[in-house]
């Protein structure tokens, strides 16, 4: 992975474009996907109503982490010669990180199982030919693995992957905590809170993106993915986050108990955070995001030598999704 | 004779044995004639009978009889479908050869079982049951019957079609060979959809039950037929049943997700619904917020019922106060 100093004044050597455009400028020149974010970070855990301001910059976060990897993914399929940017190009920028690929393909797999179930639960007048769509995302998948990039056979595996993903279950074992309490009214919301996704916006997304500037354009799988990685991208924040905030609390609450142990593994210069204290169940800050960022970029850093070896690598950022 | 068989596993759901007096009889009768006959007697005592409806021809590999069934079979009700289904009989499809051996796996699987009473239960009486004679349901027995709701079945014509003569000659019949290899043809009655390919092979979808499933491919053979090909009825097999029904209150995914992960998937950014993969019996049951339930990949009505009666108790579990 790569190295990053976010702040909020960017000062970062990333192509100036990119790095530099704040949530504010955003929200002027593009589409904004606030208020989806803040339905998307209650169903991911965090307050019945998150802040404004909190999801201002998991926008811009998000959007940040997107443009880049969009990017990168454009250099990859021009070195290819390719003239789309295709699953490959994305799924290369991810190589690193097993987990998060694992994560992906069980994605993909779903999807695929998902429209398979349909079509046979519909009484289809209209018959395709059995496979073209039903396989059709996986099976492209584990071929681009094949060529492109698996010598060891473990990546194909990964498909095959049967182990729990602590990250996925820690998720899940959080909502179900946070459904536990809810009556009936707060449930619903909270359930169609979780259908939304950037998929379900597919052109606002594609707008939000803005691909003008990429020399060659991602296809349909790649801007599946792509909306999956926004969406991931977001869950991490809000994980990361929401574990920055139950630190701060129990910095100032002496009840210790809260600290979820297994996950506690960074250095300690968190900022203290003012609301945190004051409200210590409430929504997530936008201090504790950059906390979190903070400590994500810290844990994500890769040596300097590695940096310059990697065709990829340019100014170093650290993905959350990759 | 009746007094050997127990109709009823005690537990079972009161309503639906108290709507078809004459149900109980007629499937009695299928069960003591597994075997395929040409002839099958009537129950008449309770006025209803389901066996003439089936036409007189054996299953495999005859002649279609054009002295074909009258249309009043399109209008049975769905109680009456269920009822006829449940018979062990050759025509309907159902228990396919080995009525014996079913009822054999069945009664091993105990109490457990939710088969609609048509084996006997090692745990009730082997009395005679009197049709009108309600039985108290088990606390734990659902009392939802899930509702079928499309039937995939295929034959085989056993010749080779033209497929463009079929789709010039026939009625309601389309064919789009860049699209699709096979012709599509609609019947209203029973309300199907049947694609049949050059092979003679035919898939009939849409039928809301086992016998109109059969029946509407039957009437797709007939069709095929009179324009002048040999077509059999060869080896018919339902291949998919698909039922839903509704639990009546607010289920808590998350709950159900965490605790049976193996089974189950859930992405509602993908699909509002929950993904639980049955293995036994191994059906894929769609459960949705709202309490209503989809199931599908039964090959048999019966692990359509029992896979309800696994969930039931699991799914009250959950239930969202």
């Amino acid at each position: 992975m790569f190295i990053i100093i976010f702040t909020v004044v960017m000062s970062s050597p990333m192509a100036g474009s990119v790095a530099s455009s704040s949530s504010k400028d955003r929200s002027v020149s593009r589409t904004s996907f606030i208020p989806e974010l803040q339905s998307m970070m209650f169903a991911l855990g965090d307050a019945r109503r998150p802040l404004h301001e909190t999801a201002a910059l998991v926008e811009d976060i998000v959007h940040t982490q997107l443009v880049a990897m969009l990017h990168q993914a454009c250099e990859g399929a021009l070195l290819r010669g390719s003239r789309v940017i295709s699953a490959e190009d994305i799924l290369f920028l991810m190589r690193r990180d097993k987990r998060k690929v694992a994560r992906l393909l069980k994605y993909l797999q779903f999807r695929d199982y998902k429209s398979k179930l349909m079509k046979t639960l519909e009484d289809d007048d209209t018959p395709q030919e059995t496979g073209t769509d039903t396989q059709a995302k996986r099976q492209k998948l584990a071929q681009d693995f094949l060529v492109w990039m698996d010598q060891t056979g473990e990546l194909l595996s990964l498909a095959e992957r049967h182990e729990v993903d602590p990250v996925k279950q820690e998720r899940l074992e959080r909502l179900e905590r946070q459904t536990r309490s809810m009556d009936q009214n707060q449930y619903s919301e909270f359930c169609e809170s979780r259908q939304l996704s950037f998929a379900k916006k597919a052109s606002k997304f594609r707008d939000w993106l803005d691909l003008s500037s990429l020399e060659v354009k991602p296809n349909s799988i790649a801007m599946e993915i792509l909306s999956y990685l926004a969406y991931e991208t977001v869950a991490q924040i809000v994980d990361l986050s929401l574990l920055v905030k139950q630190e701060m609390t129990a910095k100032t609450n002496p009840i210790s108990h809260l600290i979820s142990a297994s996950y506690i593994q960074y250095n300690t210069h968190a900022e203290v955070c003012a609301a945190t204290v004051e409200q210590p169940s409430g929504a997530i800050q936008p201090c504790h995001i950059r906390e979190a960022i903070r400590r994500y970029n810290c844990r994500h850093t890769v040596s300097p030598h590695l940096v310059s070896c990697t065709a990829y690598c340019r100014s170093g950022m650290a993905f959350l999704a990759c | 004779s009746i007094s050997s068989k127990c109709l009823v596993c005690p537990s079972y759901n009161t309503d639906f044995f108290v709507k078809d007096s004459g149900f109980i009889l007629g499937e009695e009768l299928g069960l003591q004639s597994p075997t395929p006959q040409a002839e099958k007697p009537v129950a008449t005592q309770q006025g209803v009978s389901y066996l003439s409806e089936k036409d007189g021809s054996g299953e495999l590999g005859e002649e279609l009889d054009l002295s074909f069934l009258p249309d009043e079979l399109g209008t049975h009700n769905d109680t009456e479908d269920q009822a006829s289904a449940l018979e062990i009989s050759q025509d309907s499809g159902v228990f396919d050869l080995n009525s014996q051996n079913s009822m054999a796996a069945y009664t091993q699987q105990g109490a457990s079982t939710s088969g609609m009473g048509t084996m006997a239960s090692p745990f009730c009486q082997m009395t005679p049951m009197t049709p009108m004679t309600p039985m108290t349901p088990v606390t734990e027995r659902s009392g939802i019957i899930p509702q079928l709701q499309n039937i995939v079945s295929t034959v085989n014509l056993g010749c080779p079609l033209d497929l463009k003569f079929i789709a010039l000659q026939a009625r309601n019949a389309e064919y789009n060979p860049k699209r699709f290899a096979a012709v599509i043809m609609r019947i209203r009655e029973p309300r199907t959809t049947a694609l049949i390919f050059s092979s003679g092979k035919m898939v009939c979808t849409g039928a809301k039950s086992e016998e109109q499933s059969r029946l509407a491919a039957r009437k797709y053979a007939r069709v095929v037929q009179k324009l002048g090909f040999p077509a059999r009825f060869l080896d018919f097999k339902i291949q998919n049943m698909v039922a839903s029904c509704d639990v009546f209150f607010p289920i808590r995914l998350e709950g159900l997700v965490l605790t049976h992960q193996q089974f189950t998937s859930y992405e509602p950014e993908l699909f509002p619904g929950l993904i639980y993969r049955m293995v036994k019996p191994r059906i894929v049951l769609l459960i949705f917020v709202s309490g209503k339930v989809v199931l599908t990949g039964a090959k048999e009505r019966a692990e359509i019922y029992e896979a309800f009666e696994n969930i039931y108790p699991i799914l009250r579990g959950f239930r969202k106060q």
